[in-house]
């Protein structure tokens, strides 16, 4: 439904995007997760036309994104809850994008007691909090009733409540067949909402897959009395891996190729004794985000729930 | 939370009908409507209403600083369309890159030349629909004038007329220009009042900048219908104030990555 190929995009010679390769079926919620500035809404905005790539590709239920012939009935998006006028209402603010969609204006009504700001439509979106704009730009996102959202940082300024709504109506929306792109700064808010993940790192894609693969067995702990034999065969093997903890190494799964039965028969190639074989018990992927997000410049730790 | 998402509510089992392409007329209504249901662009609304029937009241009342004909009760109209007018077209143009709502006008319609073209079309609605007003205005002055006992030379040919909605056409027109050129709404009112000030100022100086792209020599023959021995430089100043920033404007705009 949703598919990029090696989008690459640089403002100023500096690259923001780096070859990102995605694909979003439908019936599923893909969490983009990154840090802040890792290149997600350059990545959504060149989904949707609205930045030109430099290399590569991105189509939209088959087509590129451009050559949609009204693309609010195909594809849903909400990429920035502040970019709108504050001199309009909610309800006129749902109303234009229903009438440039097509759509008949009484779905306005229903929209805006689904997000639940009916009492609110009539004010200005000027004196709207985020959490109301984001309900809004969630609204105005359905309006065309597509079978495809993308929603870049969906989460940002809704309260405890309004995150377990939006994620019930993500749910719902993919168990109805639709496909969900959305990203998030929050490793927590992808895990509660995604079933599939990419993550991004400095404009690349660093781990992509589904989300229980990733947080299942992303390292496997192997130890030996003889740690500086076993590094060597890991080596001769080809397989990555870190020291530590303590005196046992951690190995990475490398997307499934290496299992503790592959780690084992290496053991027994080289004459390597295992103490200790098993999968790691610490998240994975948390390890993997905080190692990938650790050297830049740490980002605002938003508490969102 | 209690609505419940029907599939209906969420579309996916909606029919698969393909929507075929965004009419222009839908566009252009869509247009019409963001140009106008601000509190920003009504309160300049009014004031180009309100400064025009001022306007038309200086001849009225003042008889002795203009020439009592119905042309220029008329021109005294024109001048008034010139300046909030083009603001709101300004506006039109710019305040989606301001407000950055553009991020929406342009994911539902990814063609951006169309987007363009329905708001230089609503500006031309804007710009006739103040001319319309401009003269409904001007006959009123003219009657007040007469029954105050005043003898008026009733001179307006077709002409004349022509000329009075070129020239707002025109004003609107050099805005739009700036304005889908600058994308920025300050820098756009500033720049349409700064650039044709400092180009009158400059045409003190040169009786070429004045006679070629001094707008307020060039298109006033055309207020004036004085076209015999003018075509070539009013068609100068037209290429110099609107179809150049306004191609330009249009390459920006297509080519501009929104952020």
């Amino acid at each position: 439904m949703i598919t990029t190929t090696t989008l690459t995009k640089s403002y100023d010679e500096t690259p923001v995007v780096r070859d990102v390769s995605l694909h979003c079926e439908p019936g599923t919620i893909t969490g983009f997760l990154g840090a802040n500035g890792a290149g997600k809404s350059t990545t959504m905005k060149m989904i949707t036309g609205l930045v030109r790539p430099d290399r590569g590709t991105a189509t939209v239920d088959g087509r590129p994104f451009v050559e949609l012939p009204n693309p609010t009935r195909v594809v849903g998006m909400l990429l920035d809850a502040s970019a709108m006028h504050p001199g309009r209402s909610g309800r006129a603010t749902l109303t234009i994008a229903a009438r440039l969609a097509g759509v008949p204006t009484r779905r306005v009504d229903h929209l805006l007691d689904l997000v639940g700001i009916a009492d609110a439509a009539d004010k200005r979106v000027g004196t709207y909090s985020l959490g109301m704009r984001q309900r809004l730009g969630v609204a105005q996102a359905l309006v065309g009733e597509p079978p495809a959202l993308i929603l870049d940082e969906p989460a940002n300024g809704l309260d405890p409540e309004g995150i377990a709504w939006m994620r019930t109506l993500l749910r719902d929306f993919a168990d109805h067949g639709g496909t969900v792109l959305l990203s998030s700064h929050l490793l927590h808010e992808v895990q509660a909402t995604a079933d599939h993940l990419v993550v991004i790192s400095g404009g690349a894609v660093v781990a992509a897959g589904r989300l229980d693969d990733l947080l299942a067995s992303s390292t496997i702990l192997v130890r030996s009395p003889d740690p500086c034999a076993l590094a060597a065969a890991l080596e001769v093997a080809g397989i990555d891996f870190v020291a530590g903890p303590g005196d046992a190494l951690t190995v990475d799964v490398a997307g499934g190729r290496v299992t503790t039965e592959v780690l084992a028969r290496v053991a027994r190639e080289h004459q390597v004794l295992l103490t200790e074989l098993r999968q790691s018990e610490t998240n994975g992927l948390e390890q993997l985000f905080f190692s990938l997000t650790a050297a830049e410049a740490a980002p605002p730790q938003e508490v969102a729930a | 939370m209690t609505a419940s998402l029907s599939p209906r509510t969420l579309g996916i089992d909606a029919a698969p009908s393909a929507p075929g392409p965004i009419p222009f007329s839908r566009l252009v209504w869509v247009e019409w409507a963001k140009a106008t249901d601000t509190r920003a662009a009504r309160w300049l609304l009014a004031l180009s209403a309100l400064s025009t029937a001022g306007m038309v009241l200086v001849p009225v009342l003042v008889p002795t600083a203009f020439d009592q004909t119905h042309a220029s009760y008329l021109r005294a109209a024109a001048l008034a369309l010139t300046i909030p007018l083009p603001v709101v077209a300004i506006l039109m143009f710019t305040g989606e890159w301001s407000q950055r709502s553009i991020l929406t006008t342009f994911t539902q319609e990814p063609r951006r030349i169309r987007v363009l073209n329905a708001k230089l079309a609503v500006s031309m609605v804007l710009g006739g629909g103040g001319a319309v007003f401009g003269g409904v205005v001007t006959a009123a002055g003219l009657v007040l004038a007469a029954a105050s006992g005043r003898a008026l030379q009733t001179d307006l040919t077709v002409g004349a007329v022509a000329g009075y909605l070129l020239f707002v056409l025109l004003n609107v027109l050099a805005a739009v220009a700036l304005g889908g050129l600058l994308q920025s709404s300050a820098a756009a009112i500033a720049a349409s009042f700064a650039l044709p000030a400092a180009v009158a100022v400059l045409g003190t100086a040169s009786t070429s900048v004045s006679d070629w792209i001094d707008m307020s020599t060039t298109w006033n023959r055309v207020l004036e219908n004085d076209w015999v021995g003018h075509v070539p430089q009013i068609s100068f100043s037209i290429v110099f104030w609107v179809a150049i920033p306004l191609a330009a404007g249009v390459v920006r705009t297509l080519r501009r990555d929104v952020g």
